[in-house]
């Protein structure tokens, strides 16, 4: 079993009187691939905001693991939080945003010139993780000039470049049709998990869910199902399955 | 099991159907109060120079003496020259209007709304924010009379009094103002495609061509001979016939070569941006350098006839008139100064109200990207800055090429004016550098609106998507 790279300990949010999350404690390890599933609703966007520190959790905390020991990211200001997501994280979201009067490869070298990188030295890495995304040929093109799936897969590229090691996906099919859906899930898993990197996406689609070795399902801000507990489970039925602690 | 009731339709008359929508839409909403209240100050900001400057014509047209037609020629034409960026403000402030009801009214045309009911909508509805832009703008102009009073011309201050334009005439300045609105609502929207399936900005811009440049470079030339003819011009009517004809051919030009020459600096800033920042901004300006240049073009404009105007005057006033103190020659070119100085200005505030409001627009927009950027880790900052760069490159561009581009025209003069009043040269110079802060500082107002749509990423409202 390998080390935890993201842990959450009881994680509150909410937005007015509704409650997004409630209570959620959660260990994802390194190198793994985690679904969240739910409802519109259930806060599976928030625990993800919250994961990337994109958002600040009312309570709990979360803690990312790095070389220097674990980072509580629910603690770090602003600025340190945007560092963070800047150079440890890599984001792709169900429509791609990508900025589109660049082209495909600004788009994904300006990743690289955001944490310092000079722009030739950022343009070849991003020519290389666009040729391994399969789009060689199209880094001049802006991104009105790519498919659906094209631009997804920039994406992909934008999100890799700085070697992040953790991707974070939200919904990042829900824009495709099927066909396209798996072309684009066939190259996200193949550039994280493959690769040592540890994929946490959100989707509301089974079968994108399916490609991912673990599954946690959410309800009302809590976790009703982990298929990780639910093996630990089949071993011990004394463990209650739907307490939403799963550590 | 409980049956549906299905209530009755009923067919009531189609012709109201724009305004009844337009009821229904208007009430306030999350971001109705930006969309709304930007095209406000933007038309209360045209209406209230508008009538300054117009207030400040006036009083030369109730003189009556040998020199009075000159004022009221050249008080024209600074008018004139204000109609420019009085219309690039009016039209952003009108396709603002289509653009920032985007989701509204692509879901009225998934119901069924038509094209037509569609475009009535947002043509009344830009009609009715110019008019109460317009209103602001009227007492905009009553606050700022004391203030213009104090301006002096013929060695004694305007007054309030001459400023006055009476009732009549600023009911058809705010008239004028609506039907701008309107008029360019309607021509704005041609750019608009209004589909069931969203708000999109037609892609048929055409591109800019090298023809420009070379039919510009032939009427410089063209012109640059002309003007070294000047002294062997037989009479004065010759000679003010080829500095008028010479200006009007030069403005021209830099309608014809702005976009191209933009267009050519934002591709090498392209090529050379070693910052996110610089590249996003050179990409921005490269996406349309026609809108670029449409933003900027009254500077141009201002630009030209600041440096023509300014070296001619300062000229004649090292010279000497040798008019007596105290007479109408003696107060002549001071005054045309004072002119040129106040319409640079002018123009100034008019393209820092169209920047001010174009880029807000932009932001509210673009505020999913941004929103989606700031989780990327880009700063703020970085963002700020590029947006603020894509209006500012090209200005100064524009601005300071003008400029250059009259001083050339007018070189001998240029050089003279230079060497025999340093001064006057410097106040038209000092007055185009404040002309450019204020862009700036009005592009820099709307920084908060940027910080609000990131702050609102992560507010309530926003998170809908738990």
């Amino acid at each position: 079993m390998k080390p935890n790279i993201l842990d959450t300990h009881l994680l509150y949010k909410n937005y007015g009187p509704s409650v997004a999350l409630d209570g959620v404690s959660l260990g994802i390890e390194a190198g793994d691939a985690v679904a969240i599933m739910g409802a519109s609703g259930s806060g599976k966007t928030t625990l993800l905001h919250c994961l990337a520190g994109i958002i600040r959790p009312d309570g709990g905390h979360v803690d990312f693991a790095t070389a220097q020991g674990p980072l509580r990211v629910s603690s770090l200001s602003e600025s340190r939080r945007s560092q963070l997501r800047r150079e440890s994280f890599g984001f792709v979201f169900q429509q791609g945003l990508l900025i589109p009067e660049l082209t495909a490869i600004e788009n994904v070298a300006i990743a690289l010139m955001l944490t310092g990188a000079p722009r030739p030295a950022a343009e070849q890495s991003a020519a290389a993780w666009l040729a391994a995304m399969g789009l060689q040929g199209l880094e001049a093109r802006r991104i009105g000039e790519l498919s659906g799936g094209q631009a997804q897969r920039v994406a992909i590229a934008r999100a890799q470049v700085t070697g992040a090691s953790v991707i974070f996906a939200d919904e990042p099919t829900g824009a495709l049709d099927s066909a396209t859906s798996n072309e684009v899930m066939d190259v996200l898993l193949d550039s994280t998990v493959r690769s040592s990197k540890t994929l946490v996406l959100v989707t509301h689609d089974q079968s994108v869910a399916d490609q991912c070795r673990r599954i946690i399902q959410l309800r009302d801000g809590r976790i009703v199902s982990d298929s990780d507990t639910a093996t630990a489970d089949a071993n011990r039925p004394d463990q209650a399955s739907l307490t939403g602690r799963t550590q | 099991m409980s049956s549906v009731v299905v209530p009755e339709t009923r067919q009531r008359s189609t012709a109201t159907v724009p305004f009844r929508l337009l009821w229904l839409l208007s009430r306030p909403g999350t971001s109705s109060r930006a969309v709304s209240v930007l095209p406000v100050v933007a038309f209360g900001v045209v209406t209230a120079l508008m009538l300054g400057v117009l207030g400040g014509a006036r009083s030369f047209w109730s003189w009556d003496d040998e020199l009075s037609g000159i004022y009221r020629v050249l008080s024209g034409i600074a008018v004139a020259l204000l109609v420019v960026p009085l219309l690039s403000v009016g039209g952003s402030a009108a396709r603002l209007s289509a653009r920032r009801r985007d989701d509204r009214l692509s879901t009225l045309r998934l119901l069924g709304a038509t094209p037509a009911v569609v475009s009535t909508m947002t043509v009344v509805e830009s009609t009715l924010l110019a008019l109460a832009g317009a209103l602001l703008g009227v007492i905009g102009y009553l606050a700022m009379m004391p203030a213009l009073g104090l301006i002096q011309f013929r060695g004694e201050p305007l007054g309030i009094g001459s400023l006055w334009l009476g009732v009549p005439a600023i009911a058809a300045v705010v008239v004028a103002v609506v039907v701008l609105a309107a008029v360019s609502a309607a021509l704005g929207l041609r750019k608009v495609v209004v589909s069931p399936l969203g708000v999109r900005t037609r892609q048929a811009a055409p591109k800019t061509h090298w023809v420009r440049i070379v039919v510009g470079l032939a009427v410089i030339g063209a012109v640059s001979l002309s003007m070294g003819m000047l002294s062997a011009a037989p009479g004065m009517a010759v000679v003010t016939g080829i500095l008028l004809g010479g200006s009007a051919a030069a403005l021209a030009v830099l309608n014809v070569v702005g976009p191209f020459v933009i267009s050519v600096t934002a591709r090498r800033q392209v090529r050379k941006a070693s910052t996110p920042q610089r590249l996003m901004a050179a990409r921005s300006v490269l996406e349309s350098p026609k809108a670029a240049w449409r933003q900027v073009s009254g500077v141009a404009m201002t630009s030209f006839v600041a440096v023509f105007g300014g070296t001619g005057v300062a000229i004649a006033d090292a010279a000497g008139s040798g008019a007596s103190r105290g007479s109408s020659e003696y107060f002549l070119m001071g005054d045309i100064r004072t002119g040129v100085l106040i319409t640079v200005l002018a123009s100034f505030l008019m393209v820092a109200a169209s920047a001010g409001i174009n880029q807000a627009a932009a932001v509210l927009d673009r505020t999913d990207l941004y929103v989606n950027l700031d989780r990327l880790g880009m700063p703020e900052s970085v963002m700020n800055a590029a947006r603020i760069r894509s209006v500012m490159s090209p200005l100064l561009l524009v601005g300071i090429g003008s400029a250059l581009c009259a001083a050339v025209v007018v070189f001998p003069l240029t050089g003279i004016a230079i060497l025999v009043a340093p001064l006057s040269v410097l106040v038209i110079g000092a007055s185009l550098a404040a002309g450019i802060v204020l862009v700036w500082l009005a592009l820099m107002v709307t920084t908060p609106v940027l910080r609000r749509v990131l702050a609102g990423a992560s507010a309530p409202s926003s998170s809908a998507a738990q």
